[in-house]
């Protein structure tokens, strides 16, 4: 049984950024495989869980401060599963709690976990479609932040940035995303892994160690619908269809 | 106060409202609205206050447009003469515009009274220059199109409004942030709410961003639901009112309406006339809309944002066998509508519009079977119309404003 944690998802599911979950246990499912989502809420205990991959999602500001103190009650887990080689992929306000740390819209700053390398800063909020190039190809979704992120010198970003912001206009190459182990943090927000099934896979790959295959006729005609989406969205931004 | 101040700036917004209508066929152009407010910055708050019974503000994060549409009915079938505006992005600009409308050269109105729908945004900002008698909060939904707001701080932008009445203020009393809210002011504060039993029928709450656990009766409650028609307790007073349309959070509207028109009114409120008022209403939006298409009856839904989409899907019959799903191109992003859960939908015959390929990830995902994916919405509304009546129910089509407005044109409906 595959399963994947999704924390918080109450509270860090601003743009359907919890159901990443979803498309995980789903794919895995279409493949063959027995998969289930376990819903962490805010305070609840894990009872000695060991899921395959866990998913943090993005949620309002207001919120951030109680979701940091519940992220480091699992901050001994978390840590322990990233040593391990199981996949995180963690989104928007999620991913900046997990890293060093994160300035709010009041000037405040929050300490986050460390498991990612940078500092967010606040900025003026950017909105709007992202295009990455990265090692799973593609990827196509949408940002929308009011921080940019500084990631240390010699960190692996996600990718490079073919269209939007990503992590920061000032850096040269344009950036994206972060990249440290298993563990992938992104401003792509959403159901990321929904229109970009090459990601998916990917953690499919590590979650089944190198077993999963996608082809099976569900998996088929939905990536149909993917790369519909995704080309579509590539043609209004000027870029070549693929 | 009827003072020559302002005529100068009412005509100039006259002529210019008379030059945009020779070039632009349609008229109601903003353009009038933004000239005179741009000399004459004081003639909206200074119109709106002198209505010689009051002005009331509607605001909230939904439901404003019906319960405005319903105060207004229930007003003038007491025999008011009420101004009102039509929903408009810009309020201020919206409403110059159909100030220069209808108002004398000195800035004045004939209606006795108004009542203004106004968004938490724009509202905040207009509403620092007027004294409304009466503000109703409808709610705060933890989600919005505009969702850079979070809920606090629509909670904040809405206390604003708030803080301006003179009167009273009318509030949804299931609403956490609107309760506390209402707590800081200083003006006298009468709830409206449904009854628990009711509220537990709602499978999900009824979206508010925060609900109140329990409370004390409110002034008038939602008592029962059966389709279009819901049971009202106004203070010991049974209403049965046919609502524009089933649902829960229409019934809320009705008692919003109700409580708000029953402190206007005082002792002239008459409960009959206001339930006569509320059930001849037209439909107020296509959501929830029955008509009838090429001889066929139909049912149009209208997602406005994810929390009606999720209280409209909720609302659906499981069994029913036509469904056309359409989302368009003014949803810019459509990751926003995926913290909905429609594993529970029917199965999906047709998906289309613009956003149909993100919209088909979405049903695929959470296990709702489609049908035909054709992104085209005038070949797909002419596939699923030519489809033989459906085996349950009748044929639903559940879309977004704009593939709203297409398929309406596209059918010839008004
Ligand atoms: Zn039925």
């Amino acid at each position: 049984m595959i399963t994947i944690l999704s924390v918080f998802p109450e509270l860090l599911d601003l743009n359907g950024d919890a159901q990443n979950a979803l498309v995980l246990a789903q794919r895995a499912r279409w493949a063959g495989w027995d998969a289930r989502v376990h819903n962490l809420a805010l305070g609840d205990s894990l009872e000695g869980e060991a899921p395959q991959a866990v998913i943090v999602g993005s949620g309002a500001e207001s919120s951030a401060p109680r979701v940091l103190e519940g992220l480091r009650a699992l901050e001994g887990s978390l840590r322990a599963w990233s040593a391990d080689g199981i996949p995180l992929l963690a989104v928007g306000t999620g991913w900046e709690l997990l890293s060093e740390s994160v300035e709010l819209s009041s000037g405040d700053a929050l300490e986050g976990l460390g498991i990612f390398s940078g500092h967010s800063v606040a900025r003026a909020r950017v909105s709007d479609d992202l295009v990455v190039d990265s090692d799973f190809g593609r990827l196509i979704g949408f940002e929308n932040h009011a921080r940019e992120y500084r990631a240390v010198a010699g960190a692996r970003a996600l990718g490079t940035v073919v269209y939007g912001v990503g992590n920061s206009l000032a850096a040269e190459p344009r950036l994206e995303g972060e990249v440290v182990g298993t563990s992938i943090g992104t401003h792509l927000h959403g159901p990321v892994l929904a229109k970009n099934p090459g990601l998916a896979d990917y953690l499919l790959g590590l979650i089944t160690d190198g077993r999963y295959e996608a082809n099976n006729a569900t998996a088929e005609r939905v990536d149909a619908s993917a790369q519909a989406a995704r080309n579509q969205i590539a043609v209004r931004l000027g870029l070549a269809a693929e | 106060m009827a003072s020559t101040r302002y005529v100068p700036a009412i005509l100039v917004g006259r002529a210019v409202r008379f030059i945009a209508r020779l070039r632009k066929r349609d008229g109601g152009s903003a353009i009038p609205g933004l000239v005179v407010n741009r000399i004459a910055p004081g003639l909206l708050p200074h119109a709106l206050n002198s209505f010689p019974d009051g002005l009331v503000i509607v605001s909230g994060s939904s439901g404003k447009s019906t319960t405005t549409k319903m105060i207004v009915a229930i007003l003038r079938a007491h025999g008011r003469t009420v101004f009102t505006n039509p929903s408009t992005a810009n309020i201020s600009q919206g409403l110059t515009s159909a100030l220069l409308e209808k108002a004398s050269v000195t800035g004045r109105l004939s209606d006795r009274m108004a009542v203004l729908e106004m968004d938490e945004g724009h509202g905040a900002l207009v509403a620092r220059d007027l004294d409304p008698h009466t503000v109703i909060l409808t709610n705060v939904m933890t989600d919005q199109i505009d969702r850079f707001f979070e809920s606090e701080q629509v909670a904040e932008l809405l206390e604003r409004i708030a803080e301006r009445a003179t009167g009273t203020v009318v509030y949804n009393a299931d609403d956490a942030l609107l309760a506390e809210l209402v707590d800081r002011l200083a003006a006298a504060a009468v709830g409206f709410g449904a009854a628990p039993d009711v509220l537990a029928a709602a499978p999900r709450g009824l979206g508010y961003a925060r609900q109140v656990q329990s409370r004390p009766r409110a002034t008038v409650e939602v008592t029962a639901v059966h389709g279009r028609a819901a049971t009202l307790d106004w203070d010991g007073v049974s209403m049965t009112v046919e609502l524009p349309a089933r649902g829960i959070h229409y019934a809320v509207d009705a008692a919003a309406a109700v409580c708000g028109a029953s402190e206007v009114l005082g002792p002239d409120f008459d409960a009959t006339i206001a339930v006569d008022a509320i059930s001849t209403l037209e439909p107020v939006f296509a959501r929830g809309e029955v008509t009838r298409v090429r001889g066929m009856p139909v049912e149009f839904v209208l997602v406005q944002n994810p929390a009606s989409f999720q209280l409209n899907v909720d609302e659906l019959d499981p069994e029913l066998d036509q469904v056309l799903m359409a989302i368009g191109s003014d949803v810019r992003d459509p990751s926003y509508f995926w913290p909905v859960d429609l594993s529970a939908m029917p199965p999906v015959t047709v998906v289309t519009g613009s956003k149909a390929h993100e919209l088909a990830l979405q049903l695929e995902y959470q296990g709702v079977a489609v049908g035909a994916l054709e992104p085209d919405l005038a070949t797909a509304i002419d596939t699923f119309f030519a489809l033989p009546a459906p085996k349950h129910g009748i044929k639903t089509v559940i879309f977004s404003a704009d593939s709203m407005r297409r398929t309406r044109t596209h059918l010839g409906l008004a």
